[in-house]
């Protein structure tokens, strides 16, 4: 697939009439339903499978919102509970002239999630033909889109440190906020919905498996 | 027929359904958005109510930090501290629990709890730590839902949710008290006052007061409130009376009721009650209220009446019958000159005469008028022998000038009065005091000090406390000179010189030297009678030893019959002439002449024994004769020995006579004396053989 970006005209699999292996990748024929090499069921892309996308999708939308809207960070010192959003913390840091961090924290927790909704979202309408986009740029935000998903889970990861670090009773307590589990599961959901992405849809769209009897 | 087969069917693929389509995975984000709407739907229920306090300053109140609390739990939050638009007061805007702010009625109370320290104790102390917060207190009535109030400056004085009775409070003056001080019941809090306020329209100070449920039953229109300032001072008959109560007290000042005579009515929620000095003003209070049927009479007094304020008690026989409404002076014209009488008003309460408490005033005038018949007069008397105060007592004077109830047009009927008895108490209090002043009470004092400083002295010397120290010693002596081997010897000696007498005579019989024996025996004889007179004597001295003994038993009985003074004199006499008799070389030397008279006696008539020669008989009864005399001369001693003896055991008698029989110090004297008795017994036994038969002593039989 490597060569993708270069070749303009490419025969698929599908167009070929035959089968790729989602899972390694090697190709069979029509009637075979599990891949002889590792033994995974074979199916032809689908165009079924956009339905996953979008659902997981919007799961993780919906879930993402109140991520934002609810403390991510309760922090108690000394008796006094405070409530930290995720904007508010940035803010809080920013504030502290930890711009640095604060830079890292905004990037994580919000240009990434909602850049990753974007491209899902924008590969997804690509694929349905809703938006026009050159099968070679697909693929490579599809790259992007699943090297950044595993990325996007510092958040969560910052905060069940500190919860577990800072128990200091009276004196200092963070406890993660509702916010938190959202969070989780936006990423989690965003990141399902990337997976049920099939990529070779990018190029089943492109060259759409009818125009076979054309060029053969 | 059958060549028109069915007609082809146009087999239309069936659009495959929308919903059949749909994935399963739609069920993900409708999960999502129900539980995310689950959530802000809990979250809204969470938020609460919005309510505004208006509060003169918002001190410490913090928005977002202070909480709201009602009994003590977070109900809220405040969310905003804003100003009115004139800036006159600050809104604090909180968020209630939705199921408090419904319930919130027109009159709930907020206010702000700092951290106090005052008399009554530390409160708020919680807030050190957690910031202010804002307590409410209100009587729940659901629905009511009021969102805008009003706050107070300071925490209500009674606690929030205490069921009780508030009444008002009156009062001359206020320093004693302080705000939350405690009103007390028979010693127990059951309640507080709140911050006194001055009244402008009269004199005086006015304060809420609450008593607790179901404390407040107590009250009635006879209960009297009076201060308590927990420090009481009184000065009586008994003596100086301080009594202090709690610290707290002392400082915050205090209040107590009770209930001062029976019969009072329930009372309504804001009752005012006056407040008195101390309790016997509010007990005596009782007879300051017009009672229904008080029935009021004058008197006229020629004396002073200083002493005599209004309140002053009217008693009859000692028991308060009515009280001194007023005093004033009046002007009466007498038959040709006008003089100043002092007349009081008195309120007699005629239940206390023992008439029935509904009786009316005309039967009161009437036993009145009765017993002026009878001679009751008014007369001024002293509260008590200590106080300059005074009372009008109403006494029975069968004897005095006949007078009658008079009844005045515009006054009270006058009762009749004498003049009392005052200065005469004065005068006795004064000769009294006069006589106790002339006691010689001072020379007294003197003497007795005088007295106790030479009994001192005397108990201090030390010669006194030496006596019988020094007595023991002395009779440690005499036990050891009556004691000693040589006295105890003497009559074994004795008898061992006639044994060899007898062995002599025996000879001198066996050898038949008759002739020459006459001499001798003469010289024995003469021996023997000195032996004799000698026995006289000690059977003398046995009398004596005998009397002796009588009164060493006698001696006994006597130890308890002690005289310091004489026992000293005569110890330190006794010890004298005992230390003398001791001393004395006589003394020592008798048991050794005796020892040596016998010896003599014995070697002689050895020798004449084992010389066996009738020629030597002279020489032997020389000897025996020389020996007799030196037993003689020895003997004779002895009387001055128990004379001596019993003269010390008398001395000693009487010195154990006055000594406690208990006394380390008797317990020897009498083993002492017991010992002397025993030598001066063997001494008369000895000389009572020698008596019985004074040939004996030559002849053995």
């Amino acid at each position: 697939m490597e060569d993708a970006r270069h070749a303009t005209q490419v025969l698929t699999a599908h167009a070929a009439g035959l089968i790729g292996c989602t899972s390694c990748g090697k190709v069979h024929g029509q009637g075979a339903a599990r891949c002889a090499r590792c033994g995974m069921p074979l199916s032809p892309p689908d165009g079924r499978s956009l339905q996953k996308v979008w659902a997981w999708l919007i799961a993780g939308l919906i879930v993402y919102i109140p991520a934002n809207v609810f403390p991510m960070l309760r922090t108690t010192n000394l008796g006094r509970t405070t409530d930290n959003t995720i904007i508010g913390g940035v803010v809080d840091l920013a504030e502290h002239g930890d711009y640095g961090v604060a830079a890292i924290v905004f990037i994580a927790s919000v240009v990434i999630p909602l850049g990753k909704f974007a491209a899902i979202a924008y590969l997804a309408l690509s694929i349905s033909r809703t938006v026009r986009l050159n099968a070679d740029r697909r693929h490579v935000l599809f790259v992007i889109v699943e090297f950044i998903g595993r990325w996007s889970m510092i958040d969560v990861f910052v905060v069940a440190i500190l919860s577990s670090l800072v128990t200091l009773d009276f004196t200092a307590t963070v406890r993660p906020g509702i916010a938190a589990v959202s969070f989780a599961l936006s990423v989690a959901f965003t990141m399902v919905s990337a997976l049920s992405f099939d990529p070779r849809l990018i190029w089943d769209n492109e060259y759409p498996p009818r125009a076979k009897g054309t060029e053969a | 027929m059958s060549d028109t087969g069915p007609a082809d069917m146009e087999i239309e693929r069936r659009k495959p359904s929308f919903w059949r389509n749909l994935s399963l995975a739609w069920l993900i984000p409708i999960t999502a958005l129900a539980v995310t709407l689950f959530v802000a739907w809990q979250t809204w229920l969470d938020r609460g109510q919005t309510i505004e306090i208006t509060f003169e300053n918002a001190g410490g109140i913090v928005a977002g930090e202070t909480t709201l609390r009602y009994r003590d739990v977070i109900v809220g939050n405040v969310e905003q501290v804003a100003f009115v638009p004139d800036l006159s007061s600050v809104v604090v805007t909180a968020r209630l629990d939705r199921t408090i702010a419904d319930s919130l009625p027109e009159d709930a109370q907020f206010w702000v709890v700092r951290p106090e320290v005052s008399t009554s104790g530390v409160t708020g102390l919680t807030t050190v730590l957690s910031g202010v917060y804002i307590e409410a207190d209100f009587a729940p009535s659901p629905g009511a839902g009021f969102e805008r109030f009003t706050g107070r400056e300071e925490a209500p004085l009674v606690e929030p949710g205490a069921v009780g009775t508030r009444i008002t409070l009156r009062a001359i003056d206020a320093g004693q008290l302080s705000v939350g001080a405690p009103i007390f019941h028979k010693g127990i809090e059951v309640g507080r006052i709140e911050r006194p306020e001055l009244l402008f329209t009269r004199d005086g100070v006015v304060f809420d007061a609450f008593i607790r449920e179901p404390y407040d039953e107590l009250l009635t229109s006879a209960t009297r409130f009076w201060l308590t300032s927990g420090l009481s001072l009184s000065l009586g008959t008994g003596g100086l009376d301080v009594s202090v109560g709690s610290l707290a007290n002392v400082v915050r000042g205090g209040l107590t009721f009770d209930t001062v005579f029976s019969g009072g009515e329930a009372i309504l929620e804001g009752q005012v009650f006056e407040l008195y000095e101390n309790e016997d003003a509010a007990r005596s209070s009782a007879f300051d209220d017009p009672f229904e049927n008080a029935v009021e009479m004058s008197v006229e007094f020629e004396e002073s009446v200083s002493g005599l304020t209004q309140g002053s008690a009217v008693t009859l026989r000692g028991v308060r019958i009515g009280t001194v409404a007023a005093i004033n002076a009046r002007v009466r014209e007498n038959d040709e000159r006008r003089e100043v009488r002092l007349r009081a008003t008195l309120s007699i309460d005629p239940g206390r005469l023992g008439l029935p408490p509904d009786v009316d005033e005309e039967e009161v005038l009437d036993f009145f008028s009765e017993a002026v018949r009878n001679g009751l007069r008014a007369r001024l008397g002293l509260q008590s022998m200590f106080s300059q105060s005074l009372v009008v007592e109403l006494v029975e004077l069968p004897d005095a000038d006949p007078a009658a109830l008079v009844t005045l047009p515009d006054t009270p009927p006058l009762l009749p009065s004498v003049e009392s008895d005052l200065p005469d108490i004065g005068a006795t209090a004064e000769g009294l005091l006069t006589r106790i002043d002339n006691l010689p009470v001072e020379e007294l004092l003197d003497q007795a000090i005088a007295t106790l400083a030479s009994v001192e002295t005397f108990v201090a010397d030390d010669a006194l406390r030496d006596a019988p120290g020094e007595f023991v010693a002395l009779m440690a002596d005499a036990r050891g000179v009556v004691g000693s081997d040589e006295v105890q010897a003497l009559p074994g000696e004795i008898s061992g010189v006639i044994t060899d007498l007898r062995a002599v005579t025996e000879t001198l019989r066996q050898a038949e030297a008759a002739a020459n024996l006459v001499s001798a025996l003469d010289s024995v004889s003469n021996a023997a009678q000195s032996v004799t007179d000698f026995a006289g004597d000690i059977s003398g001295a046995a009398g004596e030893f005998t009397d002796l003994i009588t009164r060493l038993n006698a001696l006994t009985e006597k130890a308890n019959q002690l005289e310091i003074e004489e026992f000293l004199a005569s110890a330190r006499e006794l010890l004298d002439s005992a230390d003398a008799l001791i001393d004395t070389e006589e003394a020592r030397a008798i048991p050794q002449s005796v020892t040596a008279a016998l010896d003599e006696a014995r070697g002689a008539l050895a020798d004449l024994r084992e010389g066996g020669a009738v020629e030597n008989v002279n020489a032997a009864t020389a000897s025996a004769q020389e020996a007799a005399d030196a037993i003689r001369e020895a003997v004779e001693t002895l009387p001055d020995l128990s004379t001596r003896l019993q003269r010390l055991v008398r001395e000693a008698e009487r010195v154990v006579a006055s000594y406690g029989s208990e006394s380390t110090f008797s317990r020897e004297t009498l083993q002492s004396l017991r010992e002397v008795q025993a030598a001066a017994e063997a001494l008369s036994k000895l000389a009572r053989a020698i008596e019985r038969n004074p040939n004996s002593l030559l002849f053995g039989r």
